[in-house]
């Protein structure tokens, strides 16, 4: 790549010569081949994690549909078109936030829910890949560098959105959420200056935020995850159970469907936040490495699609988002193998979870509209 | 069309973009390499670890109890045995929020029964509480019906102890009973766990490991809920054994009739082999209300009750009183001290040389001239008193040591007293003073620092129905299908085998003779049995103004202070094939209490055993 000058247009073959109606439906086909193989490896899995529950598996299999759907549909869009809307989809992040707080959903002890009746999701969900793009859209609005006043306007925003989701209250998804608001600030730009003056704040606020805005189960968390043999049974169970059954299945697995650990229900949320460990359990570690590969291609052709796209706008909304994408694998394995406390992070395209197949789906579709055509 | 500055613009974005885009990358890297090597850890490093937790999370081990062996009589009648009792149970951590499901339990099932959680305090937790043994079909017809009212009380089925003749053999067989707090410490968990039985007393103790087996392993795979989803290994348990008796039904029903609760002990065994053909102690218990199968008195309320679990037959200590006669006499004659003929003039009274005190006979005027056929058939002391003085203490604490006084006869029971046979060393070791001639006299007589238990003199009166052979008594006489053999002890080998004729035809004569003492078990043509009547004092007479008659009728004021009756016994002559001793506290007298019980026992045995051989 590096002796090739993205600007040289002649250097930049077609992949396909001619009009190939495949390539122009799915954009990037080997993206789109990726994307099904992960999700079918997912459906498989979940199969298993679920205690091979058929009506889970199907109405995942919905979602799955819709998501393509939409994403089929989005890819096809130009991105200017919608820059607008995602900018102010912001507000509706906030009005959903706003709204989880004060009309959650009963039957949780905590508010992150809505519940539709037919279907329940968490506004957070959505807000973290909202947040970034509305971020981009905001900042790439004109054609001009942002001024100190827009990093400004674009920080308060995520750490509103942040601080809804803390009030749930939610720790762990807040500090996502923020998260995913700075990684497009960061990338487009940010002076160093202010990063600077960031950390300073940070750290000096830091103190006075554990001691004042922490609750106990979320300072317990963090002790958990200090040492998670304190409480087998408590908080530090799952975590436990969750590294027994990756340990156990060794480099070539218990066979699928023979994990004893997700099998026996001994992985607490098998089917959603932890399908990763019965991943390990049933596949092992080449099960594992088959996922990271998988992963790894479809994050390839994401950067390749992001680095070559037309405008800074495309490029930055198509990296952020696939920044985000590599960040959620990333808290959920080391969420699951004990390296960082648990927060409430799906494996992306694999666990069950309707909103956040359909969102991350839906991000794809982001990055595909954004694809140069003769790339 | 772009312009020239706007591609400018682009590349300048596109190498911000891919420099900032490296240091996040950068930055996840690390994160992800830190994450591979963790995994490479648990899966690679620590895989058999961790393959074990999974096992662990996963298999349980269950222990497979066998149902105890039973205990059986020669005959094949069951005399323990195991039978299915069915009992409501309650977790502890429930006990204080399911007052309302007690409250139905009490007024709609249990109704005039008492809940048994609230005699038991400090409960464990994980622990489950019985509340209800041993549903009646109507109560367990009842709880079924009326369950979901009690969702927290949990119906169990398990197998109890249950001896159906009840309160017959008590003291031979014993009780079951919980672990005590102590064996739940050294007992391993497996054989027994915390809500298991086990042999507290009697056969139920000594044969625990042949009664109890080992229990089998069944591995089962359970998931988090603890619920079992299949069977994946399973040993089977060691099957224990049952155990036969040589006790005989008939003879323990007549021994219990015949105490009818009156304190004291029958044994009856074999002389020839040693095999205990009836040991009855009263008074006594129902086993089954503590091994959980019949509802009734608790160990507590045994407890205020007049020692019920005391065995008297093994553990009692009583003065053999006259019933020592016959030793001391075979020993006189032994020693040359005496010859069958040799008579003394019995006035009623002894007098020693030293001191001159006087020890008085039972009989006030006394026997006249008596030999020693005479002192056995008449229960001479004054007689006794003579010989023994003597004999002197050394020959007849040897000569008594070789029947088995003062010694355990090894009965396969446990908690059998020693009795005692005092010699000059122990009594000074144990009371202090050095031997006086009065200390021997009394001996001579079976009164004073003697003491035999039921168990031991009947021992000793076996010696003298097979001359000389003693063998270790047994209750037991098959474990399993293997059989027993009898254990020959000790052989009393004598100078003159004459001597044990002159003794048991004086023995005969107790109750042959119109002047015997046993004379009132008399019939013509009967079954022919030698014996000895003993009647030992509680409290000794020694007020010199006062006649023992005379002595002895303030003394009986308390029933306590009264005389124990004894009968030592064994027939039919000349092929004796049981013994028989009988003891009744307080009974006063040997002949009308003690030996006509002993005679029914002779008798009924001999129909027995004639039946046995038709």
């Amino acid at each position: 790549m590096s002796n090739r000058n993205p600007l040289d247009y002649s250097l930049n073959k077609p992949l396909i010569r001619g009009f190939n109606p495949i390539n122009y439906l799915f954009k990037d086909l080997p993206l789109f081949l990726a994307l099904l193989i992960l999700l079918s490896f997912g459906l498989l899995m979940l199969f298993s994690a679920s205690g091979q529950s058929t009506s889970m598996v199907s109405r995942q299999i919905i979602f799955i549909l819709v998501g393509l759907v939409l994403l089929l549909s989005i890819s096809h869009l130009k991105p200017r078109s919608y820059k607008n809307i995602l900018m102010n989809s912001y507000w509706l992040g906030i009005l959903l936030l706003i709204y989880v707080l004060i009309n959650p959903a009963s039957g949780y002890q905590t508010s992150r829910w809505i519940d539709l009746g037919f279907f329940s999701f968490q506004p957070s969900e959505i807000v973290r890949l909202i947040l970034p793009l509305s971020i981009v859209a905001y900042l790439c609005r004109k054609e001009m560098v942002p001024k100190f006043q827009d990093w400004m306007i674009t920080t308060f925003g995520a750490l509103a959105c942040s601080y809804l989701v803390y009030e749930q209250p939610d720790l762990g998804t807040s500090i996502i959420v923020l998260t995913s608001g700075l990684i497009p600030i960061f990338l487009a730009g940010l002076p160093l200056r202010i990063i600077i003056s960031y950390f300073v704040v940070l750290s000096l606020t830091l103190p006075v935020i554990w001691t004042n805005f922490l609750y106990d189960y979320q300072k317990e968390r963090v002790y958990t995850f200090i040492d998670p043999n304190a409480d087998p049974l408590g908080t530090g169970w799952n975590i436990a159970q969750s590294q027994t059954a990756i340990g156990s299945g060794g480099l070539y697995g218990k066979g699928f469907l023979q994990g004893s650990q997700s099998q026996l229900d001994f992985i607490p949320e098998s089917h959603s936040d932890f399908i990763f460990s019965v991943i390990g359990e049933e596949l092992g570690l080449l099960g594992i490495l088959f996922l990271f590969a998988l992963y790894a291609f479809i994050l390839w052709r994401v950067f390749r699609i992001g680095f070559y796209a037309e405008t800074n706008f495309e490029r930055l909304a198509c990296c952020s988002l696939g920044f985000i994408f590599l960040l959620f694998i990333l808290i959920n394995v080391l969420m699951v193998i004990g390296i960082i406390p648990v927060v409430g992070v799906p494996l992306p395209l694999v666990s069950q979870g309707g909103t956040s197949i359909v969102v991350h789906l839906l991000a794809f579709g982001v990055i595909l509209s954004t694809k140069k055509t003769q790339l | 069309m772009k312009f020239v500055q706007d591609l400018k613009r682009d590349e300048r974005e596109i190498k911000s973009l891919k420099e900032r885009s490296r240091i996040i990358f950068l930055f996840i890297s690390i994160m992800f390499c830190i994450g591979l090597f963790k995994i490479l850890q648990l899966s690679i490093l620590d895989n058999t670890e961790y393959l074990d937790d999974s096992d662990k999370n996963r298999i349980i081990e269950m222990p497979i109890h066998p149902a105890r062996g039973l205990i059986k009589l020669q005959d094949g009648l069951v005399v323990a045995e195991n039978i299915v009792s069915k009992d409501l149970f309650i977790k502890t951590e429930f006990l204080d929020s399911a007052e309302k499901e007690l409250d139905y339990l009490r007024t709609n099932i249990a109704n005039d029964r008492k809940l048994t959680y609230s005699d038991v305090k400090n409960y464990k937790k994980d622990e489950k509480v019985l509340l209800l043994g041993n549903l009646s079909s109507a109560e367990l017809a009842k709880f079924e019906l009326s369950k979901e009212f009690m969702p927290h009380i949990s119906l169990e089925i398990s197998l109890r102890r249950y001896l159906p003749q009840k309160n017959l053999f008590s003291h031979v067989i014993g009780h079951l009973g919980r672990l005590s707090s102590e064996e739940k410490t050294y007992l391993p968990r497996f054989e027994y766990p915390l809500t298991s039985f086990l042999g507290k007393v009697g056969l139920e103790k000594v044969y625990e490991k042949e009664l109890k087996g080992f229990p089998g392993l069944s591995l089962m795979e359970v998931d988090v809920y603890g619920k079992k989803i299949r069977e994946l290994e399973r040993n089977l348990p060691l099957t224990p054994k049952d155990i036969t008796l040589s006790l005989n039904l008939k003879l323990q029903n007549i021994a219990r009739t015949e105490l009818a609760n009156r304190k004291g002990a029958i044994i009856a065994l074999d002389p020839n082999t040693g095999f205990i053909k009836a040991m009855v102690s009263s008074p006594d218990y129902n086993p089954n209300t503590l091994n959980g199968s019949e509802i009734g008195s608790s160990f507590e309320d045994y407890l205020r009750e007049d020692s019920p679990f005391f065995n008297r037959a093994i553990s009692g200590s009583y003065p053999p009183a006259s019933t020592i006669k016959p030793f001391v006499g075979l020993l006189g004659l032994e020693e040359g001290v005496i010859t069958e003929d040799t008579k003394i003039e019995d006035k009623g009274f002894f007098q020693l040389k030293e001191d001159g005190r006087r020890y008085r006979g039972w009989k006030e005027d006394g026997h006249g001239q008596v030999n020693l056929n005479k002192a056995i058939v008449e229960s001479s002391d004054v007689y006794f008193y003579e010989l023994s003085s003597q004999l002197t203490i050394d020959r007849i604490s040897k000569f008594l040591s070789a029947f088995g006084f003062g010694k355990f006869t090894e009965i396969d029971l446990y908690s059998e007293a020693q009795s005692i046979l005092p010699t000059r060393n122990w009594k000074l070791g144990n009371i202090g003073e050095p031997w006086f001639v009065g200390d021997t006299i009394n001996i001579g007589i079976g009164q004073g620092y003697i003491t035999s238990t039921p168990m031991q003199l009947l021992s000793s009166i076996s010696a003298i129905a097979t001359k000389g052979k003693i063998f270790k008594p047994k209750i037991v006489s098959k474990i399993g299908s293997e059989p027993l053999m009898p254990e020959l002890l000790h052989e009393i080998k004598i100078k003159d085998q004459q001597h044990w004729n002159i003794i048991e035809k004086s023995m005969i004569k107790v109750i042959q003779s119109w002047n015997g003492t046993a004379h009132n078990l008399y019939t013509e043509g009967g079954v022919v049995i030698a014996g000895k009547t003993g009647t030992a004092q509680i409290k000794s007479l020694t007020d010199q103004d006062l006649t023992v008659r005379e002595e002895y009728q303030e003394v009986r004021d308390n029933i306590e202070d009264r005389d124990h009756a004894l009968f030592a016994s064994y027939g039919p002559i000349p092929n004796p094939n049981i013994a028989v001793v009988v003891i009744v506290e307080n009974g006063e007298s040997g002949s009308a209490v003690a030996a006509p019980i002993a005679k029914k026992m002779i008798e009924a045995y001999q129909k027995i055993t004639f039946i046995d051989e038709q």
